[in-house]
């Protein structure tokens, strides 16, 4: 375009009402300048929201093209398509400068913003602007975290016989879906679908499985990654240790067991549980007296283990290296911390329990054998459960417990709602004479066959009330009481149960921001992992060759978590067939975006 | 029943103080921690926002439960949406204020600073020109006991008169309001009928609302309910002494401490000081929810009263000194104050909650007595 014929407005918040607070004069300022530009203006304080207006405006200045540009300004398109077309220009012509995605595109976030303005200007997306060209790979993959997600991309990768290493913190892979009794909405056991996988992982000639292990470092460029993996000291030979749990029986260390959720207790030698893979005892040094004793005291197990030398408790951890050419981070998430909640009284009362302990009493291979039972303190004096003190006769269900909140996470955790509603039935299962209540602020039942899952419960004589509970205290009885305002009913409801269920929602791990660090991601708003651009690329990231799957990049449900692992695999694949994979789409400087951008308006947006 | 939605309430309402209308999402968390929140009609402050935001003008009007709380500020803390219902509550409370006044002036102080800062000054100068022309010459000679002759200078007489003029149109403007108040709450509504002798049977809930903010003492923060006793029985005091007994209050003799003027006075001085600068520090620091919003109509309600406290203090310790210039200018001081105070922040502005809220208490537990009436005299109606 010759003449000065766009028009840019600065958008202030992503929504109406949002909190007006961004500077964007310097942006203003350098948007003037741009080739074309008529007029660039925020819509701060005191700016009205008037079509009208704007539509004189744009005819006044004779606008050919609108741009709008804030954080995620899109929210405004339909109303500067109407001022457009209200001024008789072409309300094709409004284009969004989205600064909320370019920053998935880039390391330094003002040039990526600039040069986003500039395409948006020239009529270009900033993706297509972008290209920063090939380079060779290495066929080989890395698959960080060995949860569902990292199986599923570790699998699919295999079955292409490329060479897969799958890196896993813990001793077992499986992640939290191996510590779920059933799936929603079809209420099959999680253990059914995803042991055969664990197995297979295990295996599979092109699966490298690497269990207790993390990763500590990076480095290389796309298509050739050298990852440092620190093998933590299992202290049990893998290749020799027959599982046979002899040396379980005479370890005196015990701790809580971190698969059951703390529901039980385990030894300092132990399996996370008994269809672990690999299905090998580890140590855990923490609580080891030998080791914590450097060697002076116990070590039966090593005198009780039929193997001769399979446990070797002075055993070190070691670094190994490895060259990749792709990385597939599905690192997951850690639950919210009840405790944080204090109205609740997670850790003050002892039958507030989370989601995923009872995740842990309903399944039938849990601690209890599958029976719901009261928390209180054994002979040993740990707080467990156990079919001796007795089974709740009411149980309540809070939603939304750390999600939708804005004193802890304001974004939806997106499974609390169907798990709650899944629970609810499978303790009426377990207890079909118990009442139990849910309450809860909106039932998001989003998903295939969901909508009729929760019929199916709300028609199963489970009291469903529509409320946020306020607070749970103890009553004059012993007993847990719930106030909440019933919405429904237009009244205010104090319940009176034996045991409270807190829906704990999702969080990033601790780590994330420490691994996003080190791969060079972006880390969204809200701490999860950054995908390239959440409609076109929601697998793919900034980097070339890092991909993301599963829950790390933001809350999913596990048939959503399955479907990323197979598109980051696909992505994966894709390239190494080619032989070729994208270069960082932020090593590309903001002078060749421009100058591509230039080039590509010329040709009328053909490369 | 039906209600006509009013598309602009929202819009209205936002003038009288709220940032965000729109963040609440009916979790019903703030009804739920609420310690006042009660089933029916004294349900809050969720039920509040939904009117205000569904555009339910009459609803709105007919409903009490804004003056039903007390803003302990539990509600905003624990608010997911940070929503503060809490401040909403209070926005409430100045609109419900300006749709009782049919003189529609308290709505032109609460929108406007214009208006409420100019009224004020109207009324102190207005005082102050009628001591400048009328005031008799200063007499600065002083009584046997050494005290200032301020009899001689503000005839009580005329200042007695001045007093009995301020109450009767500060109590026929309330009154009036009130009667409006009746009419929208009780009488608007329909599906509840309150037979007359139940009007005379729940009575005593007013003098006892008013005298002991009983429901205050309900809130977690008990240290609030001893801060606004002190502040409202102060003011009670003072208004009485001041309305009633003049003659008695305003002398040039020098009783001994043990006297009840001198210990009463003391007392409700105390008592405002107190709670007012609390409040203001309060509002200064912002710390405490109940103190992080504030507006105009809060500044100039604490400012106005203290510094009619102060001069009124400063007063009595110029008269029984013997200073008689500062005691008069001091006098003239407390009076600019103090009657823009009453004629603006009582009938129209902040201060009305103190007849409004007993009354709302009144009125919430008549339509609750006459609905349990009525539930017993047609169970079928009312299960219906």
């Amino acid at each position: 375009m010759t003449t000065k014929a766009v028009g840019i407005y600065f958008i202030d918040g992503d929504h109406p009402g949002a909190p007006p607070g961004k500077d964007f004069s310097a942006l203003i300022h350098y948007a003037e300048k741009l080739p074309g530009v008529k007029l660039a203006q925020g819509t701060g304080n005191g700016w009205q929201w008037d079509a009208d207006a704007v539509a004189a405006e744009i005819k006044q200045n004779d606008l050919k093209r609108v741009v709008i540009a804030g954080d995620a300004p899109g929210f405004y398109k339909t109303f500067f398509c109407r001022a457009m077309s209200m001024a008789g220009k072409d309300p094709e012509n409004v284009f969004v400068a989205s600064f909320r995605e370019y920053v998935a595109l880039g390391a330094d976030e003002t040039d990526r913003v600039k040069a986003g303005l500039y395409c948006a200007v020239l009529g270009i997306p900033l993706e297509t602007a972008i290209s920063p060209g090939e380079t060779d790979v290495n066929p080989d993959t890395l698959v960080i975290g060995g949860g569902i997600a990292g199986i599923q991309a570790s699998l699919e990768i295999a079955k292409a016989k490329k060479k897969v290493f799958l890196v896993e913190r813990t001793g077992t892979i499986g992640g939290y879906m191996a510590t779920f009794d059933k799936t929603f909405p079809t209420l099959d056991c999680a253990a059914c679908i995803l042991t055969p996988k664990m197995v297979e992982v295990a295996q599979h000639p092109y699966i490298k499985m690497m269990s207790y292990s993390e990763v500590k470092g990076i480095s290389g460029g796309p298509g050739n990654y050298q990852v440092r993996i620190l093998r933590k000291a299992r202290k049990v030979n893998v290749n020799t240790c027959i599982g046979c749990g002899t040396c379980a029986e005479k370890c005196p260390g015990t701790a809580p067991s971190e698969f059951d959720a703390g529901t039980s207790m385990r030894k300092a030698i132990y399996i996370p549980f008994p269809q672990a893979v690999p299905n090998k005892y580890l140590v855990d040094a923490e609580n080891c007296l030998y080791i914590q004793s450097d060697g002076k005291k116990c070590g039966v197990c090593k005198k009780a283990c039929p193997v001769p030398d399979c446990i070797d408790l002075d055993e070190k951890e070691k670094e190994i290296v490895v060259t990749v050419g792709n990385i597939i981070v599905a690192t997951g998430f850690k639950p919210f911390d009840a405790k944080r909640a204090e109205q609740f009284g997670y850790g003050k009362y002892p039958n507030v329990i989370t989601s995923l302990e009872l995740e842990r009493l309903v399944n039938a291979s849990g601690p209890t054998g599958g029976f719901i039972t009261f928390r209180a303190r054994d002979k040993r004096g740990n707080m467990i459960f156990s079919t001796a003190n007795g089974e709740p006769a009411s149980v309540a269900l809070i939603h939304c417990v750390g999600s939708r909140d804005e004193n802890y996470n304001k974004y939806c955790s997106k499974v609390c709602c169907m798990y709650s509603l899944k629970l609810a039935h499978l303790v009426e299962e377990k207890l079909p004479e118990a009442d139990i209540y849910e309450y809860y602020i909106d039932i998001r039942a989003f998903g295939k066959g969901y909508e009729e899952f929760y019929q199916r419960i709300k028609g199963e004589g489970i009291n469903l009330i529509r409320g946020r509970t306020a607070k749970v205290e103890k009553s004059a009885n012993g007993r847990l009481s719930i106030r909440s305002e019933n919405i429904a009913e237009d009244r205010i409801v104090e319940q009176e149960v034996d045991m409270v269920v807190l829906a704990v929602g999702l969080e990033p791990r601790e780590d994330a921001a420490e691994l996003a660090r080190m791969l060079g991601i972006p880390l969204g708003e809200d701490g999860w992992f950054l995908e390239a651009n959440s409609h076109t690329a929601p697998v793919g990231t900034s980097v070339g060759g890092i991909h993301i799957a599963g829950v790390c990049q933001g809350p999913k449900d596990i048939p959503d978590t399955v479907a990323q692992a197979s598109a980051a695999a696909s992505r994966v694949i894709q390239g190494i067939m080619r032989g070729k994979v994208k270069k960082s789409a932020k090593d590309m400087p903001h002078k060749d975006i421009e100058a591509r951008a230039k080039q590509l308006a010329a040709t009328g947006g053909q490369p | 029943m039906s209600y006509r939605v009013d598309s602009q309430l929202k819009d209205e309402i936002k003038k009288y103080g709220i940032s965000d209308w729109n963040q609440c999402f009916h979790c019903g968390n703030c009804t739920a921690i609420c310690p006042l929140s009660e089933d029916k009609n004294m349900m809050f402050p969720r039920k509040g926002i939904r009117s205000m935001q569904m555009g339910l003008k009459e609803k709105l009007h007919r409903s009490v439960e804004p003056w039903l709380c007390y803003y302990c500020g539990e509600c905003s803390t624990t608010c997911p949406r940070d929503a503060n219902p809490g401040e909403i509550m209070m926005a409430l409370r100045r609109y419900l204020t300006s749709v009782y006044d049919w003189t529609g002036l308290s709505k032109r102080f609460y929108t406007s600073k214009v208006w409420e800062i100019g009224a004020i000054l109207f009324f102190a100068m207005l005082v102050i020109s009628i001591f400048a022309f009328l005031a008799p010459p200063l007499d600065p000679t002083l009584t046997a006991q050494g005290g200032v002759k301020i009899n001689s200078f503000a005839p009580i007489y005329w200042v007695e008169l001045g007093d009995w003029l301020m109450a009767l149109i500060v109590a026929s403007l309330l009154i009036s309001n009130i009667f409006r108040m009746y009419l929208k709450v009780i009488i608007a509504d329909k599906k509840v009928k309150v037979p007359l002798w139940l009007y005379i049977k729940e009575a005593w809930r007013l003098i006892f609302h008013f005298g002991s903010q009983w429901k205050l003492s309900k809130c977690d923060d008990k240290k609030y309910w001893v801060i606004h006793w002190l502040l409202m029985s102060g003011y009670t005091i003072m208004f009485t002494v001041i309305v009633v007994f003049l003659p008695w209050f305003q002398t040039q003799e020098i009783h001994p401490i043990s006297h009840p003027q001198r210990f009463l006075g003391y007392y409700a001085t105390f008592g405002l000081l107190f709670g007012l600068t609390v409040a203001m520090i309060g509002r200064l620091r912002k710390k405490d929810v109940k103190f992080k919003f504030s507006h105009v109509s809060d500044w100039l309600f604490v400012i106005m009263l203290f510094l009619t406290t102060l001069t009124g203090i400063l007063v009595h310790i110029f008269r029984i000194n013997g200073m008689p210039y500062l005691t008069y200018y001091m006098y003239i001081a407390h009076l600019a104050v103090l009657v823009p105070m009453v004629m603006i922040e009582v009938p129209f502005s902040k201060w009305s909650h103190l007849a409004y809220r007993p009354f709302a208490i009144y009125f919430a537990n008549l339509k609750k007595s006459a609905q349990k009436l009525q539930a017993q005299k047609y169970p079928e109606r009312a299960a219906a």
